[in-house]
């Protein structure tokens, strides 16, 4: 059953990738109809999927030779993150089917969804180490195509490239840990590894360690990799929808989980991860209270709450960091579904130029401002039980000095995320905007994700005896929502995020009175919108490796009897290594 | 069998080897290229019977020996055709003045 299952939710959206595929584009309806129709048939499989949750190994292809066998085991860990990818990822292919209406080439743009949510699922579920690489490189594929989707714009075009560049730095740190662990165990099975770390030398474990953390940055958009995030917002909204909440982004972050258990004892790592988490967490969050653009302000608040992500799991909060990955996939979604609706609906994504659209569209702005509430952490919806506890988490498991950034980093998500709403839905209209409110697929979307940002942490307890009954070697310890309510509320230290919450939306409350303050900040408001130099950083890279290529020209003089003198070169070379190593 | 077969044997692998390299080294014209990349290949074939019989798998040598002689036919093969197609179109066998690919 559960095996059967396993294949459907990565079979099903591949198998509609291909048929979306070959219905050709002078067929549109039948394309939507046959997307919808797989994708929510993925999510159904993954749905039933979680009762069958355990820690047998359900799938086993032998494919032998070095490649192992590809094992897939659908345990806690991987059957939660299954149904993220595809029922968020079914919502946003409903709502593509509004904001995709009457555009053209819709097989490439829904066979890339289809095929980018099936590689997600295969990603989370799959045992074996070299399988998952395959899987990560498929979705930063599908990642890049996407991004770059409106491939007669070169920033679409760029902003894909570069996804695709620095996502492949964090698949070199994982191929090299699968090979390592190869070379070691003699398996690529990862379960039979987090069984049993002490296999692996110390120092190779190391490595391991943070080439993961590097695969890992790279792909969840944290410190120093996070500049691809921002740029990808070239894509359509739903692709933004997907690689924020549904699949993509949620990589990283499931890595560093599923392995916590082999890496935390490896000196300073953990304390690594929980830095990677705060700087990303800091900089993203100045840099969202400085944006225009109103998708990268949503990409800027993805980056900071990856970080309270990966601070938790550095924090040995792996509960607590899925926990929080849940809620923001559902909030993000419905942000970015919500923001889309509202680009579609006036053509641009400046937000100076918005402005007191809440009388235009008022679903989308009821949707839009639960999502933000979520966002802030305002009690009771889910981003507020999910962020306290990986507060918690921090402060059980961390230095003192992380907590206390993270907790203003909780203040600064609040003053950021009113300044969207305020800007976007209230006040005056400040440019010339002709506005159209959202069709009805965009709503289906939309309405049962603010429903469950609402509801989604009444989940809490069941799911929190999901990934304890099925993650031995994590030693969680299962909490019921009841619990997880009381330790959140009688913990004095929710007093005090609470007060940073409320003082950042204070400070948007008084921006007027705080101008002089807002002054006084503007080198590092200036600072933050240069991305404080880490775009310099990509571009000197980029220039460096240009310039040395063309310096390296002069080697290719065409002739051929120089090429024979360097094959000599070389021939004596190899000689003298084997002489001297006899 | 006389021992100093193998050392007679060992002297001209080298001397092809050596006039091969030396010849492609030097050599302008395009024919002269072929001829010398054939001297080459000749020391290499009779180094892999030699090599067969130092180690004692003399059928293995003359294998491979018999292998590069087929492929070393193609590559003259090749090697020519492709001289007459450059003389035909670039009205010259000179090769350092078929730099075309160089950018």
């Amino acid at each position: 059953m559960a095996s059967t299952l396993v294949l459907l939710a990565i079979g099903l959206p591949w198998l509609g990738a291909l048929l979306v595929w070959a219905v050709r584009d002078q067929r549109p309806a039948l394309q939507h109809a046959l997307a919808v129709g797989f994708s929510l048939a993925a999510g159904v499989a993954a749905l039933l999927l979680i009762p069958q949750a355990g820690t047998a190994t359900v799938v086993d292809l032998p494919v032998g030779g070095s490649f192992g066998n590809f094992t897939f085991v659908a345990d806690g860990l991987g059957v939660f993150l299954t149904a993220v990818a595809t029922v968020v990822g079914s919502l946003a292919v409903i709502f593509s089917v509004d904001y995709m209406h009457g555009s053209e080439q819709l097989g490439r743009y829904y066979a890339l969804v289809l095929f980018f949510i099936g590689a997600m699922v295969g990603l989370v579920l799959t045992s074996n180490m070299l399988l998952m690489f395959a899987f990560w490189e498929i979705t930063a594929l599908c990642s890049y195509a996407l991004i770059s989707f409106y491939n007669d714009d070169p920033k679409a075009v760029a902003g894909g490239i570069k996804a695709l560049i620095i996502t492949q730095f964090g698949g070199v740190g994982l191929l090299f840990g699968a090979v390592l662990l190869y070379a070691y165990t003699g398996s690529y099975d990862i379960h039979q590894f987090l069984q049993n770390p002490a296999a692996m030398p110390g120092n190779i474990l190391g490595l391991m360690a943070f080439g993961f953390l590097a695969a890992a940055a790279a792909k969840s958009a944290q410190f120093p990799f996070q500049t691809w995030l921002p740029d990808a917002m070239e894509a359509p909204s739903p692709i933004s929808a997907l690689i924020h909440a549904a699949t993509m982004v949620n990589a990283g972050v499931y890595l560093l989980a599923r392995f916590y258990p082999a890496f935390s004892p490896v000196p300073g790592w953990t304390t690594a991860v929980m830095v990677v988490g705060m700087l990303s967490a800091l900089m993203a969050a100045v840099m969202a209270l400085v944006a225009s653009d109103l998708k990268r302000t949503l990409a800027y608040s993805t980056v900071s709450q990856l970080g309270y992500m990966v601070y938790a799991v550095g924090a040995g909060g792996i509960f607590a960091s899925q926990f929080h990955l849940f809620s923001h996939s559902i909030f993000k979604a419905l942000l970015f579904l919500a923001a889309g609706a509202v680009i579609h609906g006036v053509g641009t994504r400046d937000m100076h130029q918005m402005g007191g659209l809440g009388k235009h569209m008022p679903l989308v702005r009821t949707v839009f401002v639960i999502g933000a509430l979520a966002l802030a952490g305002i009690p009771v919806l889910n981003g507020f039980w999910s962020k306290e506890l990986v507060l918690e988490a921090g402060e059980h498991g961390g230095p003192m000095w992380i907590w206390a950034v993270m907790v203003f980093v909780a203040g600064l998500t609040a003053l950021y995320t009113f300044r969207m709403v305020w800007m976007v839905f209230f006040g005056q209209m400040r440019g010339k905007l002709h506005v159209h409110d959202a069709g009805k697929a965009m709503k289906t979307a939309m309405v049962p994700l603010a429903l469950a940002s609402l509801v989604s942490w009444l989940l809490a307890g069941p799911f929190s005896a999901m990934l304890e009954r099925t993650l031995p070697a994590h030693a969680l310890h299962a909490l019921s929502t009841g619990e997880m309510m009381m330790e959140v509320i009688s913990n004095p230290f929710t007093l005090v995020a609470l007060a940073a919450v409320v003082l950042g939306l204070a400070a948007w409350w008084w921006r007027e009175k705080l101008a002089g303050l807002a002054q006084a900040l503007q080198g590092l408001g200036r600072a933050a919108q240069n991305s404080f130099g880490l775009e310099d950083i990509n571009r000197g890279i980029v220039r460096g490796t240009q310039q040395g290529a063309e310096a390296l020209r002069v080697t290719q003089t065409g002739l051929l009897n120089w090429n024979v003198v360097g094959i000599l070169i070389g021939l004596a070379v190899i000689l003298v290594i084997l002489v001297m190593g006899a | 069998m006389n021992t100093g077969i193998p050392a007679i044997v060992f002297i001209a692998v080298l001397g092809l080897l050596g006039a091969g390299l030396y010849a492609l080294l030097i050599s302008r014209h395009l024919i002269k290229v072929v001829v010398a990349l054939q001297i080459l290949v000749k020391g290499a074939m009779l180094g892999l019977v030699l090599a067969g019989r130092a180690s004692g798998q003399i059928e293995t040598g003359q294998a491979l020996a018999l292998t590069v002689i087929v492929a070393d036919t193609i590559v003259a093969v090749v090697g020519l055709a492709l001289a007459v197609q450059i003389r035909r179109h670039f009205n010259t066998l000179d090769i350092t003045k078929l730099t075309t690919l160089r950018r």
